[in-house]
């Protein structure tokens, strides 16, 4: 079955965009009635029919798998919500509109980005067949690779060809280009040499039209002479592409999932392998209309464990959510979490290694975070301390002095004093995440209810592998954490906290649009200076001060920082007066 | 004007020969002498590096239109004529001597400017000069037989961009000889025997490593003025730790000697880590070693070339292959397998029984295994996906044990696994697989087959007999060379190597450039990174306490303890000042806080310098890395001096 569906890719690939329109939209149908079937057993009140559903399409170009725990789609469907499925409907519009676009590709004026900006690049899916498989068939990576390896092929031919054909038109042109023909080949060369490094596989026979270019690129005479056969090497190239991005698509494993918002409604949506979480924030924030702030996130809660995590920005959103077993109580809940960034609002709170909280001026803080995360290494905040740590399977807790490295987690032994070589390994972090515990002072008999975990995000259950900490306050508590965030992520985590806080900024841009026409009047005069006055001392909101300036100058987006930072500090001093939900 | 003779020493002119005397009036100027001492030697040759020196006073006259009264230059001076560049023996961060010539006349930083210049090393404002630690009981023979590189005939180019020849700066690409001093400069030594190791000097206490530096150069005055002579030996090492833009692309030299040098601080426990940094320290050294043996000619510069070569190759090959279609189908759909009678034990279960042996058969990133190979082709007696699990070998050659641990994460929790192979060859191929599979990789993936030749180069380690590892070649490493004196006490070789090798699956992957950025940030992520000791007396304290200066901090330490008693960064700080008649340093920082302190170990002139030093390095920024702010250098760090 699995060479079957190779031999069809291959098949498939070679024939012409029309042919391909055709069984797509012949795909696309089926899913439609898929999704009949899916209202029906709906209405039917017994869903778990949905899983019965044919797991296979004839045309076999697509590979959904589909996977979500039974727990939360029972739930959702006994709710029996039909704005959900209006939102999953919508999606599937989406995509069929997308489908059509690709059917027919606009005709190769158009270059491609290098491979490694291709993949960061959104693709829209193609097609799929829901399967009740969890797993990814067995032959995904011989797939995969065939996938990468031709792209990296036609791209590099096609830069190649672009190039070569240049030459023939002109010489001069040709050194606009690179320094010499030959070195401008070079580097067309270079980007398929990674391919071809990296297995060892033949490649399918999609290539073989290239091959007459290719031992001629190196001199420039024949270049002009086959110019023709450039040209068909291009068009080919294209064609190859317009079929890999098609492959590609087949391959993307989607996933509906439910997330929990913070009024206790849900909504369900879908979810594609290849989205970090950050863009899952962006799609639910345009959905939502709740006002954009950079706190947003998804927080995963293990109801069985009594724990919890924000997923961080840059982690994939499926791979973590696969972790989770069939019949799983868990949840995703979409809510405004202030400690997600608090870090980076506060940071002399966390950095120092200080007792106390302070205030530190905005300046210094950009210079503190600047130093602790954009040197050559990150610094990890030199956290050490007593905590209480419970024992494996046992229930007693015992007061142990552990100390942070970038390494991982050490502790003291017995009788010795704390010199780096005497210390023990008492975890290192590649492995695990961090959780915050909830209620263990009850669930445990905790000594206190400031709790975290570490464990392997694939453990559900009880088990001697996940560690538990106590910490005897909050401010501790969410330092451990944090420390533990920055050893773990580094510098990705600022750059998390920079991304989420540029579209915190872009989505103030917009929302000004509609009334900068009222307030420009008064502020666009004014100079920038006085915009971060105003918006310093203004208790409104950011969003009046920064609205009608549209080149926009270093110290209004400073203030945008100053205000998220009082915010900031503001809300950690409420949330301190509530500490569990 | 009155005229009186004033004696100068040529030392051209021979050691035996009597000091010039030539006339002068008190009005002419420094040139006008330098003038009629050339016209008074007879000698043809060039002068125009040669400049007065004053003994009495130790000072340059370097400003040829000077009046001797402006000087204050008598009948009584005694002058000598002498080169301003003169050469030095240098002794580098890896241990390597070079002879060079350096500028003796200008202030110590310019000087190693022109050094690093010659070395090509770039930001040469991180480096200085320390006089070295003196070797006890050092034998005359020993000397003698010390290996030094000579770059004195290089001339010192006055052009700022290196040009690039043959993948080295052209000054470099003369001679085989100079040749061989830059292969010196940009590829790292291999681990040094144990009995070297453990021969050096080692910093025993905080004490101790306040006295180092107190070893520093004073970067505002000349090598002459320092009492440094020409053939002196002098230390060049990396000053502040604060590594400006490593670039390796156009750091080779640099970042070699910065690798040698945090090497050596681990080996010698100038810095602290634990025992897990240790092996993983140790696995890098054996990586980075391993990889540049085997890449020599390929300077970190541009592999690119060799690499489109292959690519060009495996591109025809392709070509040819493409008329078999079929058969390429065929080796695409069936993903390579390995299959093998294995035994398995799983100690989780509370049985004795003990490793039993199965069919196993590793297929993507899983692992089935079967009761025979009969019965291979049904339902397997048990599956496990690896994907995300922990590896780990335990392997003796001697005792004919080659386990591989394996911790596979499931919903409840980790199981434990032990597989049992025969032999170093199937050891090193289900180890290779397992751990692709841990990254998600399958075995057709290309790092395979070297990841098994990784194993395998890494088990023949545990062959060589201990006592003749100091035979050394690349192959054939004691891992005692890769770690300090402490852990060859701790653990035999036999014993270390496991430990090493756990560290370095990790790692093994990492090209030479990239191992050495990893091993550098592993480094400079250890707490006490960075931080340069010295023992100070606290004003209004009685007893003697340790000053730590750190790239973005001072911390203040019990020397009794050895606890951090305060810490103060230099972002709130607002002025600092030197007394320099009571020898006492002044800070101020930001809320009123005031401290003062004289220095005990080292002079007060080379804490102001480093504490000045770091606040300087703070001020570069990344836009115009190239141009260095002398002036602002010796603002910061001269004193009184300079102003």
């Amino acid at each position: 079955m699995d060479q079957l569906s190779d031999d069809e890719l291959d098949h498939a690939a070679e024939e012409d965009s029309d042919k391909e329109d055709q069984d797509l939209d012949k795909m696309f149908g089926a899913w439609l009635g898929e999704l009949d079937k899916l209202t029906k057993s709906l209405d039917d009140g017994k869903p778990e029919k949905l899983r019965k559903a044919p797991l296979r399409q004839e045309t076999n170009l697509a590979n959904f798998s589909y996977r979500f725990s039974m727990y939360n789609i029972n739930e959702a469907l006994n709710q029996g919500d039909p704005v959900d499925l209006d939102a999953l409907m919508a999606d599937l519009c989406s995509i069929e509109q997308e489908l059509s676009s690709i059917g027919k590709p606009n005709s190769g004026t158009s270059r491609l980005p290098p491979p490694g900006e291709a993949k960061l690049r959104q693709r829209p899916p193609a097609g799929h067949s829901v399967s009740g498989h969890g797993r990814p068939l067995a032959s995904n990576f011989s797939l995969d690779d065939i996938t990468a390896q031709l792209e990296q092929a036609s791209l590099s031919m096609d830069e190649a060809a672009q190039q070569s054909s240049a030459g023939a038109v002109s010489d001069h042109e040709v050194r606009s280009l690179g320094r010499s023909p030959r070195s401008s080949i070079n580097s067309a060369s270079a980007g398929s040499m990674d391919s071809l490094d990296m297995e060892k596989p033949p490649r399918p026979p999609e290539v073989d039209g290239l091959q007459q270019p290719a031992p001629q690129l190196p001199s420039q005479d024949t270049i002009a002479v086959c110019l023709q056969e450039e040209q068909a090497a291009k068009l080919k190239a294209e064609k190859i592409r317009v079929a890999l991005e098609k492959i590609k698509e087949a391959q993307v494993k989607k996933l509906v999932i439910r997330v929990h918002m913070s009024d206790e409604s849900s909504k369900t949506m879908m979810v594609d392998e290849r989205q970090t979480v950050r863009q899952v924030l962006d799609s639910l924030l345009d959905k939502s209309h709740c006002g954009y702030s950079p706190d947003w996130s998804l927080v995963e809660t293990i109801t069985e464990l009594q724990m919890e995590r924000i997923f961080e920005d840059h982690e994939n959103l499926v791979e973590n959510l696969l972790n989770w077993t069939r019949d799983s109580h868990n949840k995703l809940m979409f809510t405004e979490r202030i400690e997600k960034y608090a870090l980076f609002k506060n940071p002399q709170n966390y950095l120092l290694g200080r007792k106390e909280t302070s205030e530190m001026a905005d300046r210094n803080k950009e210079a503190l975070l600047e130093e602790c995360f954009c040197g050559s290494s990150v610094s990890v905040p030199e956290m050490e301390g007593v905590l209480w740590l419970k024992e494996d399977g046992k229930k007693s807790w015992k007061k142990r002095y552990f100390l942070l490295r970038a390494s991982g987690i050490y502790y003291v032994p017995k009788g010795k004093a704390k010199a780096s070589r005497d210390l023990v390994c008492f975890l290192q972090l590649d492995h695990v995440n961090v959780y915050h515990g909830q209620d263990y002072r009850s669930k445990y008999k905790a000594p206190t209810d400031y709790c975290l975990a570490l464990k392997h995000p694939q453990i559900q259950k009880k088990s001697q592998y996940i560690k538990y900490l106590c910490c005897d306050d909050v401010r501790t508590l969410h330092q451990w954490v944090n420390g533990i965030r920055i050893a773990k992520y580094g510098k990705q985590l600022y750059m998390n906290y920079q991304e989420a806080m540029k579209r915190t900024e872009a989505a103030y841009d917009w929302s000004s649009l509609s009334s900068s026409s009222i307030k420009s009047g008064s502020s666009s005069s004014s100079l920038p200076e006085s915009h971060s006055n105003h918006s310093t001392q203004s208790d409104s909101g950011v969003s009046d001060s920064t609205c009608s300036s549209h080149a926009r100058s270093q110290s209004v987006v400073s203030s945008i920082f100053s205000e998220a930072w009082k915010r900031g500090t503001q809300m950690e001093e409420s949330s301190k007066v509530r500490v569990s939900p | 004007m009155a005229v009186w003779d004033l004696t100068v020493a040529v030392e051209e002119l021979g050691p035996e020969a009597p000091p010039l005397s030539i006339s002068v009036t008190s009005d002419l100027h420094i040139g006008g002498v330098i003038l009629k001492i050339v016209e008074k030697t007879q000698m043809k040759k060039d002068w125009s590096d040669h400049a007065l020196w004053w003994e009495q006073k130790q000072q340059w006259l370097l400003r040829p239109a000077w009046t001797l009264d402006k000087c204050g230059i008598h009948a009584d001076a005694r002058l000598t004529f002498t080169p301003q560049h003169k050469p030095l023996r240098l002794g580098l961060p890896n241990g390597m001597t070079v002879r060079l010539r350096a500028c003796f006349s200008g202030p110590t930083f310019r000087t190693v400017m022109g050094i690093c210049k010659l070395l090509s090393m770039r930001h040469p404002e991180e480096l200085s000069l320390l006089r070295p630690v003196e070797e006890k009981k050092k034998k005359k023979d020993k000397e003698a037989q010390e290996e030094v590189y000579d770059l004195t005939g290089v001339p010192l180019t006055s052009g700022s961009v290196p040009n690039l020849y043959n993948g080295m700066p052209a000054h470099f690409a003369d001679s085989p000889q100079t040749e061989a001093v830059y292969k010196m400069l940009s590829i790292s030594q291999p681990p040094p025997a144990p009995e070297v190791i453990a021969k050096m000097y080692r910093p025993a206490s905080v004490v101790d490593k306040a006295h180092i530096h107190s070893r520093w150069l004073d970067s505002s005055r000349s090598l002459m003025q320092q009492g440094i002579q020409e053939n002196d030996r002098l230390w060049l090492r990396f000053k502040y730790y604060t590594f400006h833009e490593l670039e390796p692309k156009y750091d080779a030299v640099r970042l070699t000697q910065l690798y040698e040098q945090a090497r050596w601080a681990i080996l010698l426990e100038d810095i602290d880590c634990t025992e897990e940094e240790m092996m993983l320290f140790g696995a890098l050294q054996y990586h980075i070693n391993k990889v540049s043996q085997s890449e020599p000619q390929a300077m970190m510069s541009c592999p690119a070339m060799d690499d489109l070569d292959s690519a060009l190759q495996s591109l025809e090959v392709k070509m040819e292959g493409e008329s078999s279609s079929m058969d390429m189908l065929e080796t695409m759909t069936t993903a390579p397998e390995l299959h093998d009678y294995l035994k398995i034990f799983r100690p989780k279960r509370l049985t004795l029984k003990g490793y039993k042996q199965y069919w196993f058969v590793f297929k993507d990133a899983s692992i089935s295994y079967f009761k025979s190979k009969e019965e291979g082709f049904g339902e397997p007696i048990q599956k496990m996906d690896l994907k995300g699990c922990e590896v780990a070998g335990d392997v003796n050659v001697a005792g004919q044990k080659f386990c591989i641990k394996l911790l596979i994460p499931s919903p409840e929790g980790m199981n434990e696994v032990y597989l049992r192979c025969e032999n170093e060859q199937q050891y090193s191929r289900w180890m290779a697989a397992c751990r692709l599979a841990a990254k998600g990789k399958s075995l057709a993936d290309s790092s395979f087959s070297s990841e098994v030749k990784n194993i395998q180069a890494f088990l023949s380690m545990q062959h060589s007999n201990p006592g003749a590892a100091s035979a050394q070649n690349d192959e054939n490493i004691n891992t005692h060379s890769l770690v300090s004196p402490r852990y060859h006490k701790k653990y035999k070789p036999k014993q270390l190597t496991p430990r090493i090798l756990e560290a370095y699956q990790n790692v093994a992957q990492l090209s030479l450039t990239d191992a050495i950025l990893r091993f550098l940030q592993i480094w400079q992520a250890l707490p006490d990174f960075g931080v340069s000791f010295f023992v100070v007396r606290f004003k209004g304290s009685r007893k003697d306490e340790v000053l730590g200066i750190a790239p973005n901090r001072l911390i203040r330490i019990d020397l009794g303890v050895g606890d951090v008693v305060k810490t103060w960064r230099y972002n709130n700080m607002r002025q600092w000042n030197v007394n320099w008649d009571i020898r006492q340093v002044a800070i101020e920082f930001d809320g009123n806080v005031n401290i003062a302190f004289g220095c005990v170990t080292a002079d007060c002139k080379i804490v102001h310098e480093y504490i000045g030093g770091y606040i300087f390095m703070s001020t570069r920024s990344r836009e115009q890395s190239d141009t260095l702010n002398e002036e602002l250098f010796h603002k910061l760090t001269g004193g009184h001096e300079a102003l």
